[in-house]
């Protein structure tokens, strides 16, 4: 449980309440408050490198997705096709599907392509927001080999009923509306939010990829165009529904559902006409969890259940002569998971904890196209058991070992062991060393194994073996806190999957990689007040070095220890959000160096993602009228107007702002 | 760094009169880079991205196809829909043809009409290569399938007639009046044929790669097919096995002997004497899905260039070969060589 060390009103609303993070559950959690004192020497959590996001951060973030508060806030590098478009995650050098994501504990990956887009889910949504890196992820579930991205929502028992409704309106059209409502006694409670966001997302750029030619002095020129075809629309429910029968169980219910419609926009070289090549994609998706956590004496039992849902729809539409708009692909997908845990936990007070789960889940896909007929029909069922042990040993040494046994379908899956150790270095001082070293598998998704065409069935899991350590230390004195870690990590995974186009004209997924990804991950955060004054300073570096070690194709095969593709060597942010009584200001500042597309890592000048530079700044106000508390804050992205690219040829939004205005009763 | 800077960068001047190859390299798709390499096999001297370098202009995305008429480069760019003009002794840009929805292949009819296939059109454009517009469609629609057919693909001209194999999820070659741009008879082949060829019979041979295996629209063994001059009619001439992937037909400038590839690249003889060879080993391994990906073979020297594009996400390679299979040379290539385009002397 985390240590309360001043409590004040937050700047702006309380959109976000602030809270504690620990290892115990929110039942005991206490209200608002604004500097933790997390606890860093925690025996259940021993040689684990985790991130809980700040609720600050999640709070100046509200009205954004994930993907910019992934990609702004931490070191997860955040592969994004364009504002608004796919965002995958790329944790610690490995690929988008090595990035397990759970939302209330239950796993959102699609088990059709495995890995997450980010720019879905709104931080709106969000109570906490914790990461853990690498084999931490293990704590759980496997399949984590970069880590985990853990989203969780929370009651808030103390607080009164209320009212908020939250308007942003920006540049490109862009218009976010946000309308929660919490009601409930210290019993029962609940909570719902709804969202909608929309933008028409035509910012211009010069286009490059365009050739205007003088007909008399030949002379070539580049347009300037609109980023046409790129607008999304994207809104959602969230309910929480908490009940509290007595004070040591709590029952819990939750339900996210979401529609996002989303035009995908034609390669920026695309000269065709006007009505071809038109692509759009429509996600839907329903999740629900029911929980019951009790704790007694003997310790925690939970049981949990969850159900996710998906339906995407991609269509292309091109015009034929005669026939009008005619799709030339129209892919239905479904995608239906069941979650079910069982967990007890015990002797979390003492020097020695246990604790074992069991996990079975039930997967059940299908995708068709009903131009081609293509399309394949699949189910998984998973098994997973872990067990693990903790001991203290004099406040000083904290030992951690889970392991992990799963089958999929009936077959045995290798055992996944886990050893941690943090080490206090100082009695009394919050400086601790720590390490882990594990062994983690990521099975191919169900696309890897069936999708038609190209789906391989012979594929393995892809097997990853850990080592890494670090040192965390924090200090806090007298309303300031200053948090620093260093991690270093070398992880092999063999068996990496790639799909690669081949001959026959479709791609195909194969395990032609082994990649050694190593690192280095390193936060400072530096926060407190003075009197009327409170700032919060914070900053991330990741060197990230993930290099393919597989076997060359063939003799010209130049890409064997080079850097994989789309993934910077250098990358970090700042973050500095200063307070003044009803004034606050927010700098955010983003770098990230080249990035290749080549697997030889050529550079020309022709495609280069060329290292780029982020600076956004953010001020406002919040102040109270009678009852109402209000907020106004203006906010500059890309204040510099710098161009930049994070994929070939699409280029990214200049300056462009964002006015949000937040009233709550 | 700023685009400014990246795209403002002083540009070689050439001047190449003599006979040369271009490479078309289709870079990845909807990462817009796509590259053009020329090759002179007097020399061996290989210019690396000469239309961008020349010109300050990426092709775009997925270079398919190029085809050279009198002294101009006609580079069929398929997911930009457009095909771009050139100086082929110079590499500047001359113009370009856009309007197309995703054009692959360009065939000349006169100075100033050709044909440019498509994939999604279901109708093949009709060009003025003179005025650079789009003038007409032939609309080549089978509005019944559920494949949407057809897509067309590679064109042969055999007297007033234009053929056109029709790959995707189907199994014909069409054929097109050129006095009259329609369609007025359909050749059914075998399952999903990829490349054609006109030996010096005028006999029209087809290389049909059987389908995908799994595909709902069905497979069968791959089969190399002959079409009299004139006929309406395909004859089988060679059977695959089932699972062989056959693609890249191409043949000789004399016409009597065809290539392609199959894994390890073939030869065979159009009279039909022995059964097809190989001629050139592929230096991957067991089923390994990668590997040679272009073929074509000098019209003049008779030399076979084999295209690798390796993983396709890195610089690829070109094989030159006597036409015995001898190795001559390899040079570096752009993204994903796909095509090969073999330029006469320009006077």
């Amino acid at each position: 449980m985390g240590r309360v060390v001043w409590i004040m009103a937050v700047a702006g609303l309380s959109v976000f309440p602030l809270y504690s993070q620990g290892i115990q559950d929110s039942v005991y959690a206490i209200e608002e408050v604004a500097i933790t004192v997390e606890q860093i020497f925690v025996k259940e959590q021993a040689g684990m490198k985790q991130t809980n996001v700040d609720s600050m951060v999640l709070h100046n973030k509200v009205s954004l997705s994930l993907s910019d508060l992934l990609s702004e806030n931490t070191s997860v590098f955040i592969k994004n096709h364009g504002r608004g478009a796919l965002a995958t995650a790329s944790f610690r050098g490995t690929s988008a599907s090595h990035t397990q994501v759970s939302w209330n504990g239950i796993n959102i990956n699609s088990p059709m392509a495995g890995m997450v887009d980010f720019s879905l889910i709104p931080v709106y949504i969000i109570d906490e927001l914790n990461l853990k890196h690498g084999s931490a992820s293990l704590a759980d579930r496997s399949g984590g080999i970069g880590g985990s991205i853990n989203i969780n929502n929370r009651a808030e028992w103390n607080e009164k009923s209320s009212v908020g409704y939250l308007q942003g309106i920006g540049s490109y059209s862009t218009f976010d509306e946000f309308l929660q409502v919490g009601v409930g006694n210290s019993k029962i409670r609940s909570k719902t939010r709804l969202y909608h966001n929309y933008s028409k997302n035509d910012y211009t750029f010069i286009n490059h990829g365009i050739a205007i030619i003088d007909p008399v002095s030949g002379d070539i020129t580049n347009p300037i165009d609109t980023n046409d075809h790129a607008a999304y629309l994207r809104y959602g429910l969230l309910q929480e529904i908490y009940y509290r029968p007595g004070s040591n169980h709590v029952v819990s219910l939750k339900y996210w559902g979401q529609f996002a419609d989303r035009t995908i926009p034609k390669p920026t070289s695309y000269e065709g006409p006007d009505n071809s090549n038109l692509n759009n994609q429509v996600d839907r998706d329903h999740r629900l969890v029911a929980d019951w956590k009790y704790y007694g004496d003997f310790g925690k039992v939970m049981v949990r259940s969850g159900y996710a849902g998906k339906r995407l729809d991609y269509n292309q539409m091109n015009r034929v002569p005669g026939l009008g708009l005619i799709p030339a692909i129209w892919s239905e997908s479904r995608q239906q998971s069941l979650y079910n845990t069982l967990s007890y936990s015990g002797g979390t007070k003492g020097d020695l904890s246990w604790e074992g789960t069991i996990d079975l889940n039930y997967h059940q896909v299908g995708s068709a196209d009903s131009v081609s007929s293509a399309g394949y029909t699949g189910h998984r069922n998973e098994l997973s058991t872990m067990f693990a042990v903790r001991k203290s040993f004099n406040d000083r040494v904290n030992l951690n070992l889970m392991l992990r046994q799963e089958w999929v379908d009936g077959k045995r899956v290798p055992f996944i062991p886990y050893f941690g150790m943090d080490v206090r270095l100082i009695q009394g001082v919050d400086l601790v060393v720590k390490g882990n070293i594990a062994r983690n598998y990521h099975l191919p998704t169900l696309n890897d194994l069936y999708w038609q065409p190209g789906g391989n069935p012979g594929l393995l899991p892809e097997e990853g073996f850990t080592m890494e350590g670090g040192v965390a230390y924090q200090q806090e004195l007298s309303g300031h806190l200053l948090k620093t870690e260093l991690s270093l990590y070398r992880s092999h995974i063999e068996n990496w999957i790639i799909w690669i186009p081949s001959y026959r004209g479709f791609w195909e997924p194969r395990n032609i990689r082994r990649v050694l990804s190593k690192g280095v991950e390193c936060n400072i955060e530096l926060q407190g007040y003075f009197s009327e004054f409170n700032y919060r300073l914070s900053a991330t570096y990741g060197y990230t070095s993930a290099v393919n070690e597989g076997d060359p194709l063939v003799w010209s095969d130049e890409s064997y220890g080079k850097q994989l593709v789309y993934i910077p060597l250098h990358s970090g942010n700042m973050m500095a959000h200063l307070g003044w009584g009803n004034l606050f200001f927010t700098y955010q500042y983003s770098a990230y160096s080249e990035r290749c597309t080549t697997s030889s890592n050529d550079v020309t000048r022709r495609d280069r993602l060329y290292p780029y530079f982020m600076n956004d700044i953010s001020a406002g106000s919040s102040f109270r009228l009678k009852r109402l508390d209000l907020s106004l804050e203006v906010k500059v992205n890309n204040l510099f107007n710098e161009p930049y690219h994070t994929i070939l040829y699409r280029p990214m939004p200049g300056r462009n702002w964002q006015l949000v205005f937040k009233i709550q009763i | 760094m700023k685009d400014d800077q990246l795209w403002d960068f002083e540009r070689p001047v050439y001047d190449i009169p003599f006979n040369g190859i271009f490479v078309t390299n289709e870079g990845n798709f909807m990462y817009g880079n796509a590259s053009l390499t020329y090759y002179d096999p007097e020399t061996r001297e290989v210019y690396d991205d000469v239309f961008f370098n020349t010109n300050a202009i990426p092709l775009g995305d997925v270079a398919h196809s190029m085809t050279i008429r009198d002294s101009l480069g006609y580079v069929v760019v398929n997911n930009s829909g457009r095909i771009y003009i050139f100086n082929t002794r110079t590499f500047e840009m001359k113009g370009k043809i856009t309007g197309l929805t995703s054009p692959r292949y360009i065939h000349f009819i006169s100075e100033t009409k050709a044909y440019v296939t498509d994939l999604y059109a279901r109708s093949i454009a009709v060009v003025n290569p003179a005025t650079m517009e789009v003038t007409g469609a032939i609309p080549v629609s089978n509005s019944n399938s559920n494949f949407y057919q057809h897509s067309t693909e590679q064109m042969l001209q055999y007297d007033r007639f234009v053929y056109t194999n029709c790959w995707s999820y189907d199994n014909q070659v069409l054929v097109i009046d050129a006095e009259t741009d329609r369609v007025v008879d359909s050749i059914e082949v075998l399952k999903q044929p990829n490349s054609m060829v006109l030996d010096r019979h005028q006999t029209l041979w087809v290389l049909c790669d059987g389908g995908v295996e799994g595909s709902p629209y069905g497979t069968e063994p791959p089969g190399l097919l002959k079409i009299g001059a004139g006929s309406t009619e395909a004859e089988i001439v060679h059977r695959f096995s089932s699972g062989e992937m056959p693609t890249e037909l191409k043949i000789n400038g004399g016409g009597d002997t065809l290539y392609f590839i199959n894994g390890d690249v073939y030869r065979y003889a159009v009279n039909g004497a022995t059964d097809p060879e190989v001629l050139i080993e592929s230096p991957y391994e067991g089923t390994m899905v990668t590997g040679f990906y272009g073929l074509d073979v000098d019209p003049v020297s008779s030399e076979v260039y084999v295209a690798d594009a390796i993983d396709f996400v890195q610089r690829g390679m070109v094989y030159r070969f006597t036409s015995e299979g001898v190795p001559v040379d390899t040079f570096r290539t752009g993204i994903a060589p796909g095509g090969f385009c073999f330029k006469p002397a320009v006077p």
